[in-house]
């Protein structure tokens, strides 16, 4: 049996600031299969936002191509889930939520309650909170909202900048957990970026190394279809020491 | 921390409110109130609350009210819904609002008085050219003020809608306008003031009704009393206007407050 192609492969991707002498993005390579979380670290500015805005279709390649293998076709595949939420304070989370219905005329509106409740006791949310507006919610709990606001699109791939970077630990570490189970539970995709070592460890399947605007390095945690590992067992601690060891090379020149 | 940008006051320092105006009261009336010459020169409160009860009494005060909030409300909904069309309609076009910027500017810079004399022969003496008066001073306030705000939209809003594959006209409706609502609410808010004085100067200049009529009228005899009495009926509408469009604030800006 041939193997699934991948849901994403980029190649040769080229992409600078006007300028820029220096290619932000310099002839990157990636593929990403269903089901896989990719975890993209590398020092501050290395280009890491800059390659999920290149596939998000925020900004336009130079050179090379990015080439997204959706089932669906639809245009909207791809959610962003950025560092900050980006949910609208004039609607509540109810109205946000819906966001997807009223951008998307084919989305049955119908499904829409029972999506959002699927999403929100996946994302351990009360229903109670559908009607509260953003500012009444707690930075964990917007995030929550925004994951599942953009999980409404019913996307095949989630990019995610570094978004549990500004939360308490616990409800990072609870996020993470979530996210993974739903990656699983629906077999999506997802690319994170990420500066925590730790977060591309438990969460991530291949961890890359971003540096001179390539993945320079790449690093294989779990297959898909692999229990989690444990948070401070020896299996865990070793790719953390790897990641960490590469990453303190490359970040000292 | 404190967000809003009004300081909500205990009942204490509610009680507060008048004590200007009492003062302002009080010294006016004792600097004029046994002095003839002063009293025709700065009038005094007593004879501006006859004033204001004669004309009440006849009818003249509520109707002259009557016909320059009409001209005023007129010029106000005119002026800010076209103005705010076309301010958030500039989004869509950086080249157009660029080209615009001058016009804008021209619009906004050329005094309303140089411009009455060809306004009212334009439309003649009646309502209808105060209502274009009270427009002209309105409109390009809303443009300014709804174009910033369309431009202010924050970047992070426009990304998720590129992300998501919205249309630009799905930016534009649920995207930009909603995010503008604060600039609109301002640009109404200062517009209240700029529409009753755009119909003011109409009436001043050339009227046959009205609160500016009527205080024209009134300078022209001496009568300081009713200019006074006329000063503060439009003082009361501009007032009861604006806590108008501020309960619509705060209905449109419900979010904002919970």
């Amino acid at each position: 049996m041939s193997a699934a192609p991948p849901l994403l492969t980029i190649e040769n991707l080229c992409f600078d600031f006007d300028g820029q002498s220096e290619k932000t993005v310099n002839a990157l390579e990636l593929s990403v299969k269903k089901g896989e979380i990719v975890c993209i670290l590398g020092a501050s500015g290395c280009g890491k936002t800059t390659v999920l805005n290149l596939i998000a279709g925020l900004l336009k390649p130079k050179s090379g191509s990015i080439n997204l293998q959706t089932e669906s076709g639809k245009r909207n595949s791809i959610g962003y889930i950025f560092q900050s939420d980006a949910l609208f304070p004039w609607r509540t989370v109810e109205g946000n939520l819906k966001l997807a219905f009223d951008i998307n005329g084919k989305l049955d509106r119908s499904k829409a309650k029972e999506t959002m409740q699927l999403y929100l006791s996946m994302f351990h949310l009360n229903p109670h909170v559908l009607s509260k507006y953003p500012t009444q919610l707690s930075g964990g709990m917007r995030q929550r909202v925004s994951i599942i606001q953009s999980l409404m699109f019913d996307p095949e791939l989630l990019l995610l900048d570094e978004p549990f970077s500004a939360l308490d630990y616990y409800t990072k570490l609870s996020l993470e957990e979530e996210f993974c189970n739903l990656v699983k539970e629906k077999n999506k995709s997802a690319i994170l970026v990420t500066h925590d070592i730790e977060e591309a460890v438990s969460m991530g399947t291949r961890a890359f190394i971003m540096s001179g605007g390539k993945l320079a390095k790449e690093f294989h945690i779990r297959k898909k279809s692999e229990a989690d590992i444990t948070r401070g067992s020896e299996e865990f601690a070793k790719h953390y020491r790897e990641i960490w060891s590469e990453l303190k090379t490359i970040i000292s020149g | 921390m404190e967000t809003s940008s009004t300081t909500k006051l205990s009942f204490g320092q509610r009680l507060l409110y008048p004590l200007p105006l009492i003062v302002f009261v009080l010294v006016w009336h004792l600097a004029t109130h046994d002095n003839k010459e002063r009293q025709f020169i700065f009038s005094s409160p007593l004879l501006v609350a006859e004033a204001m009860e004669r004309l009440a009494k006849s009818g003249e005060l509520f109707t002259n009210c009557q016909v320059t909030i009409m001209e005023a409300v007129a010029g106000f909904a005119l002026g800010t819904t076209v103005g705010a069309i076309i301010g958030l309609a500039l989004w869509y076009s950086r080249v157009v609002a660029e080209i615009s910027k001058p016009y804008i500017t021209a619009l906004a810079t050329v005094p309303i008085f140089a411009l009455a004399p060809i306004i009212i022969s334009w439309f003649g003496i009646d309502i209808r050219s105060k209502i274009a008066l009270a427009f002209l001073t309105t409109v390009s306030v809303a443009i300014v003020q709804s174009y910033q705000g369309a431009m202010s939209v924050e970047k992070r809003f426009l990304r998720l809608m590129q992300v998501a594959g919205a249309t630009r006209w799905q930016t534009f409706k649920l995207v930009v306008v909603p995010s503008s609502i604060i600039w609109v609410l301002n640009a109404m808010k200062l517009n209240i003031g700029l529409a009753l004085m755009g119909a003011f100067i109409g009436e001043f200049i050339s009227s046959e009704e009205g609160l500016g009529h009527m205080i024209v009228k009134a300078s022209g005899l001496y009568d300081q009393a009713t200019v006074f009495a006329g000063v503060i009926a439009l003082i009361i509408i501009a007032l009861i206007l604006t806590f108008v469009i501020e309960q619509i604030e705060s209905m449109l800006m419900r979010w904002k407050t919970v």
